[in-house]
């Protein structure tokens, strides 16, 4: 399958920096999307699905969902992408504490997305790669540098 | 919700599962009508008997995962071999949570309920860690309202104003990380292991924990919220500031060797503890709380309970603190049963073909 390729990235001097790399990336989001953050403990993984719920118009603020592994969030955002209507469901995952991928399965996430009203973040992907790889999407890393981060988008090819 | 006219009279044995996410466990409490005492017959917690062994170690990962197995085999245990003639009702975790987990603990509990004709209550998760304080005796003789809860752990750092048994407002919480959490992944920076905050107040014992400045943020802003996640890029700086200053032997390169471990855990826990600590005296003081309430999994730390104990004998004269038993501070049965109680004496009760998994429910 061919896809285009997007690569972009933004540097982020502040934890305010966020709400521009937000809006850029929501511009890329519609139902059913999967987007994996990448990036070290304290890059700010959290801090930007916080700017990005704020985008979505979410109801509330997002907290770290290490413990529970997943938290749900109702937004509403008519979907960038003409013709595919709202995102109205916000998932964040974190597979954190992730040992096995099939501690993913309790979480139920197919069903989740098969809604077609939601859009997914996931927190280390990289304890989730056997069930990414068979989905498409994009992937933001995160990068800490001396003073502020560095962020960057990509898709899955 | 139905509300039946009266409280239910004599004692009751309350059946109690707990489901919500990483732990199973079943209990069985003997509660007065009032709840003038309560007498823990049996709880059991999967991580403390050994489920694999029953079944030969065959155990579908799924179900592993899933606390199906669990739940059946700990039922097994508590109920004996007259399973419904061995509780008079029961209370279950409906939420928060993750919702797979939850419907396990549901289903079984709806089953039992079905087939003996019993009465069920969901529980919320919090309230349950609320009620764990109430498992202790002389907590239940000095529990007076209004109370102020702070609820402690993994997955949740929040401030609850308790009005009376069951009415609750939320008056601050933590806005990125909980402060498990916190200990948890400093620890992970450090490469202590989990978890992590029996880790750190293990090592802060043997260290100075004025040794690093450490950020409290919101510590002096007018609202009850509190901030964790900053902490990470604190403790990643001073551990890569000590690397990169291996040849140019700073303050950090002329501790004795393990020192700076022992100092940055102080100086860490001291940082959590102290937001915890002011933000419930005051949340405490505006709320005029002549009970204050420490539950929840990091309601264990020696620290938190010495500090929080001093802080309110100095500034809240009158006010008791009432701590969660540390073998009821983690997730666990007893407490859901407690809440559960609280619930039955007030003569609520769910339709049990109506009861479901709540996964982002509130206080």
């Amino acid at each position: 399958m061919k896809r285009s390729t997007i690569k972009h990235h933004w540097s982020v001097p502040d934890e305010r920096g966020w709400s521009v790399v937000a809006r850029e990336v929501v511009a890329l989001l519609r139902p059913g999307s999967v987007l994996a953050l990448q990036g070290p403990l304290g890059a700010g993984k959290t801090t930007f699905v916080q700017a990005l719920a704020k985008e979505l118009a979410a109801e509330r603020v997002p907290k770290s969902p290490t413990f529970s592994m997943l938290r749900t969030y109702r937004v509403r955002r008519p979907s960038a992408s003409l013709g595919t209507g709202w995102i109205q469901r916000l998932l964040h995952v974190d597979a954190y504490r992730i040992e096995h991928e099939r501690d993913l399965i309790p979480l139920d996430l197919d069903a989740e997305l098969a809604a077609s009203d939601a859009i997914l973040v996931i927190e280390w992907p990289e304890h989730a790669a056997h069930w990414l790889k068979s989905r498409p999407h994009l992937i933001l890393r995160i990068k800490i540098l001396k003073q502020g981060r560095k962020a960057e988008i990509q898709n899955d090819q | 919700m139905r509300k039946s006219g009266r409280a239910v009279g004599e004692r009751l044995r309350i059946l109690g599962l707990e489901t919500s996410c990483d732990e199973t466990s079943v209990a069985l409490l003997d509660v007065g009508a009032r709840g003038e005492s309560v007498r823990l017959v049996k709880h059991v917690v999967s991580s403390q008997i050994e489920i694999h062994a029953k079944y030969g170690g065959v155990v579908p990962e799924v179900a592993a995962r899933t606390h199906v197995a669990e739940v059946v085999s700990l039922l097994t245990s508590v109920l004996g071999r007259r399973p419904l003639e061995a509780f008079d009702a029961i209370a279950v975790t409906r939420g928060p949570g993750l919702a797979t987990a939850l419907r396990v603990g549901i289903q079984a509990a709806q089953t039992l309920a079905w087939l003996g004709a019993k009465p069920i209550i969901g529980v919320n998760h919090l309230e349950g860690h609320i009620a764990s304080a109430w498992l202790l005796p002389e907590n239940r003789r000095a529990w007076s309202f209004p109370a102020l809860a702070l609820l402690v752990s993994g997955g949740h750092t929040e401030l609850v104003r308790m009005d009376d048994y069951c009415r609750y407002t939320v008056v601050g919480s933590t806005r990125d990380d909980a402060a498990g959490e916190a200990f948890d992944k400093s620890a992970k920076l450090l490469g202590l292991g989990y978890p992590g905050g029996p880790v750190i107040s293990r090592l802060a014992t043997q260290g100075r924990d004025d040794a690093f400045d450490l950020p409290r943020p919101m510590l002096h802003d007018k609202t009850l919220d509190m901030s964790f996640s900053g902490l990470k890029t604190a403790i990643r700086r001073i551990v890569e500031a000590q690397r990169s200053n291996v040849r140019r032997p700073s303050f950090l390169e002329r501790a004795p060797d393990g020192r700076r471990t022992f100092d940055l855990c102080a100086s860490i826990e001291r940082a959590i503890v102290e937001v915890l600590v002011a933000k419930t005296i005051r949340a405490a003081k505006e709320t005029g709380a002549r009970t204050v309430l420490l539950v929840g999994g990091v309601s264990a730390n020696a620290r938190l309970r010495r500090d929080l104990a001093a802080a309110v004998r100095r500034e809240l004269p009158g006010a008791a603190l009432l701590k969660t038993p540390v073998k009821f501070s983690t997730d666990n049965a007893a407490m859901i049963v407690a809440a559960g109680a609280w619930r039955l004496m007030r003569g609520e009760r769910h339709d049990w073909k109506k009861l479901d998994a709540e996964p982002e429910l509130d206080l």
